[in-house]
């Protein structure tokens, strides 16, 4: 794991040199941004977390490069939680206490949640986080977080609208884990399969950590849907359901939400990885298309390959300090309401590539997205649909 | 036994604290926890609730383990009920928090008596064992009962008020925690000064002769069960006041474990014990954290190890107590005591 | 009621329940010889799956190589927690030892994170992945393999076990431990040998669990629906455990099958308090008398 250090290197490198071309770009006078940030580099989710933590340190990089915002450095303070809620209000504190802290970025749902009512209370800070709860997808309820792209509702309509293009009344299963993660999507996933005239004939429901899967993958071959779609999973059971529901002779094709969409973790489902589809709402690491110099930069700073997880980092700190410059252009005091309004001021933003589309914050979130397929041969996600648009 | 307090009469040698010097510590304590979140910043103030929380939950356990004898792995659950109760009547009645702790505390004895009902038949592994069940069962309830509980998205629910003026910070809910766990504190000290207290003792050392003397074994232990997941409940409300989002993730039989580990780790059948154990246990994480802080200049990738180090560390300490000072940090800290008091003499 | 289905059901709830039998073999094997309430069998089960991906994954070693070997490691390192932590706390009362193995699984959960990280991975695969079918009825090929060599493993081992020499020093311990002292049997040894056993078997059921559904760090949970399966059982029965075994597999099968994955876990341990309200010492323990 010398992934630290390698980072550490590269990130002084690249530092030195882009200095010496942007020069003293910041002013000194002006006042620092805090970035805060719980981030579960250890624990259950640090496959994410050390992606997340890379992407933002990266994306503060690149934005202090160039000026940082509007003249202000943005400052990055992140502390490790292990995934866990008690541990990531600890950090919360921590940080806000030693800091004056306008952006942050949030581990999980129920830390989203429980940190809810002290964000609307301080007024202070605008929230992102990796948690893609439709919950949280409504600006009354939570005027302080946004989500760094589409809800986990909105990835399931995204992933149903390509369906019903591909197959008009197509026989879809839902298959997700016990968890509130899990859980999320269901209802909506429902409503709008109804609504497209899609078939959902089977949703069930397994145990979270549960290892055997067949007789799901008996209900599944009593259904034979065309298409189902997994959700609230990382890696198991996803290939053992397939491996199954292939050697039943099943046709189904497989999809998943972003979570499940690393490359590297669909790498490692083997043989029944090929043609795994799913919706994802950023490029690619390896995405090569014009006009996209973020995705160039990313290359030149970081030469493997980087994680899902860390584009939702990059994302979301572009997002935030994009936020951030608009309160500051307004001329405005950043505090909670100011960023939310900076926040829901960005329309068709250029994000260099980062998502193939310029985007528009809807409600509380980037209801953007692409449905992407798993090529063995060459060992990538690739393309299947066009960018997609949710309204 | 300190130099020169000889204990004339049964009273003095039952008192809680036996010296002078004693009590002036105790003042000296109370103090200090008066002044201490006026001077601490709110971290320092987040954690100082959470030992607090913890010390009351653990006290609780002891009672039932350390006390009676009688192992569970359900305090976390036991917890979880008192913290739903505490958020149901927050949300719908809005009734004084006080009175949502003492029904919290109320609902999470009944609850603990009705796990504790094999306790006369089955006892040691196979009772420790119908807890883990229990545990299992009410988690299953928590993300189940969605009109009631709010399924597996939880509960969300306003602060504490006192007299119109909500307690937000933890500065603030400080002054629910604080005074409570002290006279939760006080009250199982004190428990072990009556009969029933004396009853759950002479259960744990020999269940069959506390019987024959008189003490009826389901009587006592359910009592023990109650007065346990009491402490239990009370906790759990004072958490979900604090934190004030309950899911059933928010209670996992880890956090049981952790419970029993503090006491291991404290001092099994010592009020003082479970006070040390909390305190310990909770500020582990937190110490390997600031080594971490520490390290990471010449040891870039600490942060990575350090998960996996906690849980190793927290598995440790249960070995490490268990297997060379079954009597826990409180055994430590007497003979500590014990080498000034006699001093310059040896003991 | 669609009958296939049903039976189809039932045929995956034996195929889990024989690597719960097996599972729970160990669990009654170290109970008999030692008193010990092994809580930390899953984390032994989870740590031999890794030791198995370590050889074959890491170090690319052919199966036939690679499964004995992350055995006998296994069984070695249950030795020396034998040899470390339980022996000093020989004497000490039951629920001590119980306790000491649930703070064992903690280490082994931090061990594993460390040598090989927290993300969930997948072992290589070595089972022939055509579906079996019985009559018409469909048997994932994984489940019915592994059912296949726990069953082998359980009768060679009830064979061992009543035959050499080995087996019956085990019996004369269990039964009374003084008197198999004085008729010369080397009990430590046999308590060693016992964590030896029982933690070379865990780790066959851990490669066998990890083959069928992936590993993580966070795989012992399955530790708890063997200890449901010990005590409805019965602590000292090694029938008791190959019945309990299938019996928890099927109702774990069928409540997740007709009811919801999410009822699977409430499912055995709602049989667990049943056992325990009526029957305490399980179906085919011993009732131990109390004397003063």
């Amino acid at each position: 794991m010398s992934i630290f250090h390698k980072i550490a290197k590269r990130a002084t490198a690249v530092a030195l040199g882009a200095g010496l071309m942007v020069g003293a770009a910041h002013a000194a006078d002006k006042k620092d941004i805090v970035l805060g940030g719980s981030i579960p580099l250890t624990g259950v989710f640090a496959f994410a977390g050390v992606g997340i933590h890379a992407g933002i340190q990266d994306a503060v990089k690149i934005t202090n490069d160039n000026g940082g915002i509007e003249g202000h450095k943005l400052v990055y303070v992140p502390e490790d939680t292990a995934y866990k809620v008690d541990a990531s209000v600890a950090a919360f504190n921590k940080i806000t206490s030693q800091h004056d802290v306008n952006l942050y970025y949030g581990d999980s749902t129920a830390f989203s949640k429980t940190i809810a009512p002290e964000l609307d209370r301080s007024g202070k800070m605008l929230m992102a986080g990796a948690s893609f709860a439709s919950e949280l997808d409504d600006p009354k309820k939570y005027p302080n977080i946004f989500i760094p792209g589409p809800s986990y509702t909105d990835m399931v309509g995204i992933l149903l609208e390509y369906i019903a293009k591909e197959k008009p009344g197509a026989k879809v299963g839902f298959v997700h884990s016990d968890t509130e993660f899990g859980r999320d999507p269901v209802e909506g996933a429902k409503a709008s399969a109804k609504a497209l005239g899609l078939d959902m004939n089977l949703v069930i429901s397994t145990a979270p950590g549960g290892v055997d899967v067949s007789t799901e993958v008996l209900k599944m071959r009593r259904a034979r849907p065309d298409f189902v779609i997994f959700h609230g999973y990382v890696l198991a059971p996803i290939p053992e359901f397939i491996t199954q529901a292939r050697s039943m002779g099943l046709k189904t094709k497989f999809m998943g939400t972003f979570w499940s969409m690393d490359n590297s973790m669909v790498g490692k489902m083997g043989d029944v990885a090929d043609g795994f589809m799913g919706v994802m709402p950023y490029n690619y690491y390896y995405t090569t298309a014009d006009n996209a110099p973020m995705l160039d930069k990313i290359r030149s700073m970081r030469n493997t390959y980087q994680s899902n997880a860390y584009m939702q980092g990059f994302f979301s700190t572009m997002m935030m300090a994009e936020a951030a410059r608009n309160t500051v252009k307004a001329g405005k005091e950043l505090n909670g309401a100011n960023l939310k309004a900076g926040l829901q001021a960005i329309k068709d933003f250029d994000t260099g590539g980062v998502i193939g589309v310029p985007v528009s914050v809807k409600g509380n979130s980037v209801p953007v997205g692409r449905v992407y397929q798993y090529d063995a041969a060459k060992k990538q996600m690739v393309a299947a649909s066009d960018w997609i648009n949710l309204d | 036994m300190r130099i020169g307090t000889a204990k004339e009469n049964y009273l003095h040698d039952a008192a809680l604290f036996d010296t002078n010097v004693q009590r002036a510590w105790m003042v000296a304590l109370a103090a200090a926890l008066l002044v201490l979140p006026f001077i601490s910043g709110q971290y320092i103030g987040y954690l100082v609730c959470l030992v607090l929380i913890n010390i009351v939950s653990t006290t609780g356990l002891n009672i039932l383990t350390g006390f009676t004898g009688l192992v569970s792995l359900g305090q976390a659950a036991f917890m979880g009920v008192g913290a739903y109760t505490v958020a149901i009547l927050e949300i719908n009645a809005g009734t004084p928090f006080l009175l949502n702790l003492l029904i919290a505390g109320g609902a999470a004895s009944l609850v603990g008596v009705v796990v504790g009902l094999p306790s006369l038949r089955v006892k040691g592994l196979y009772l420790a064992i119908a807890t883990i069940a229990a545990s299992v069962i009410l988690h299953f309830v928590f993300a189940n009962w969605t009109s009631v509980t709010g399924g597996v998205s939880g509960l969300t629910m306003p602060p504490a008020s006192i007299f119109g003026f909500e307690l937000v910070q933890p500065n603030q809910v400080y002054w629910i925690i604080m005074p409570i766990t002290v006279v939760m504190l006080f009250g199982a000290a004190n428990l072990f000064r009556t009969r029933i207290g004396r009853a759950f003792i002479a259960i744990r050392d020999r269940d069959i002769s506390a019987e024959v003397l008189g003490i009826r074994l389901l009587r006592y232990k359910l009592l023990s069960f109650a007065i346990s997941s009491f402490y239990a409940g009370v906790a759990g409300g004072l958490w979900a006041y604090f934190f004030r989002v309950i899911t059933p993730e928010s209670f996992p039989l880890m956090m049981s474990i952790f419970f029993l580990a503090a006491i291991i780790v404290g001092g099994m059948g010592s009020i003082l014990g479970g006070i040390l154990g909390a305190v310990f246990m909770t500020m582990v994480p937190e110490i390997l954290k600031m080594m971490v802080g520490v390290l990471s200049p010449i040891w870039p990738d600490a942060v990575a190890v350090m998960s996996p180090v906690r849980i190793i560390v927290f598995g440790g300490l249960i070995i490490f107590f268990l297997i060379f000072e079954p009597d826990g940090l409180a055994e430590i800290w007497r003979n500590i005591r014990r080498f000034f008091h006699l001093w310059p003499f040896r003991t | 009621m669609d009958w296939l289905f049903f039976s189809e059901i039932g045929l995956a709830g034996v195929g889990s329940g024989g690597l719960y039998a097996l599972t729970g073999l160990a669990l009654v094997l170290i109970y008999k010889a030692t008193r010990v309430v092994n809580m930390a069998i899953g984390e032994i089960l989870m740590f031999g799956a890794y030791v198995f991906m370590g050889f074959s994954a890491g170090l690319a070693l052919p199966m036939w190589a690679a499964i004995p070997l992350a055995i006998l490691v296994t069984g070695l390192m249950g030795g020396v927690i034998e040899r470390l932590i339980i022996r000093p706390m020989l004497g000490e009362s039951a629920i001590s030892i119980f306790m000491v193995t649930i703070g064992l699984g903690s280490v082994l959960v931090g061990l594993v994170e460390i040598i090989w990280g927290a993300n969930p991975q997948r072992l290589v695969e070595f089972m022939p992945s055509d579906p079996i079918f019985i009559g018409e009825a469909y048997l994932s090929s994984k489940v019915g393999y592994a059912f296949a060599i726990a069953a082998v493993v359980l009768g060679l081992f009830l064979i061992v076990f009543r035959t050499w020499r080995g087996g019956v020093a085990l019996r004369a311990t269990a039964g009374d431990q003084a008197a198999a002292y004085s008729m010369g049997i080397n009990v430590p040894g046999v308590f060693s040998s016992v964590w030896v056993i029982t933690a070379m078997i865990s780790a066959g059921a851990g490669i066998l669990v990890g083959s069928i559904g992936g590993i993580s760090p966070n795989m012992g949970v399955y530790g708890l629906s063997v200890l449901v399966v010990v005590i409805v059982g019965g602590l000292d029965s090694l029938l008791g455990a190959l019945i309990a075994g299938v019996l928890v597999g099927i109702i774990e099968t069928y409540a997740g099958a007709y009811l919801g994955g999410e009822y699977k876990m409430l499912a055995t341990f709602c049989l667990l308090v049943l056992v325990l309200v009526v029957r305490p010492y399980g179906l085919f323990g011993t009732h131990e008398i109390e004397r003063l």
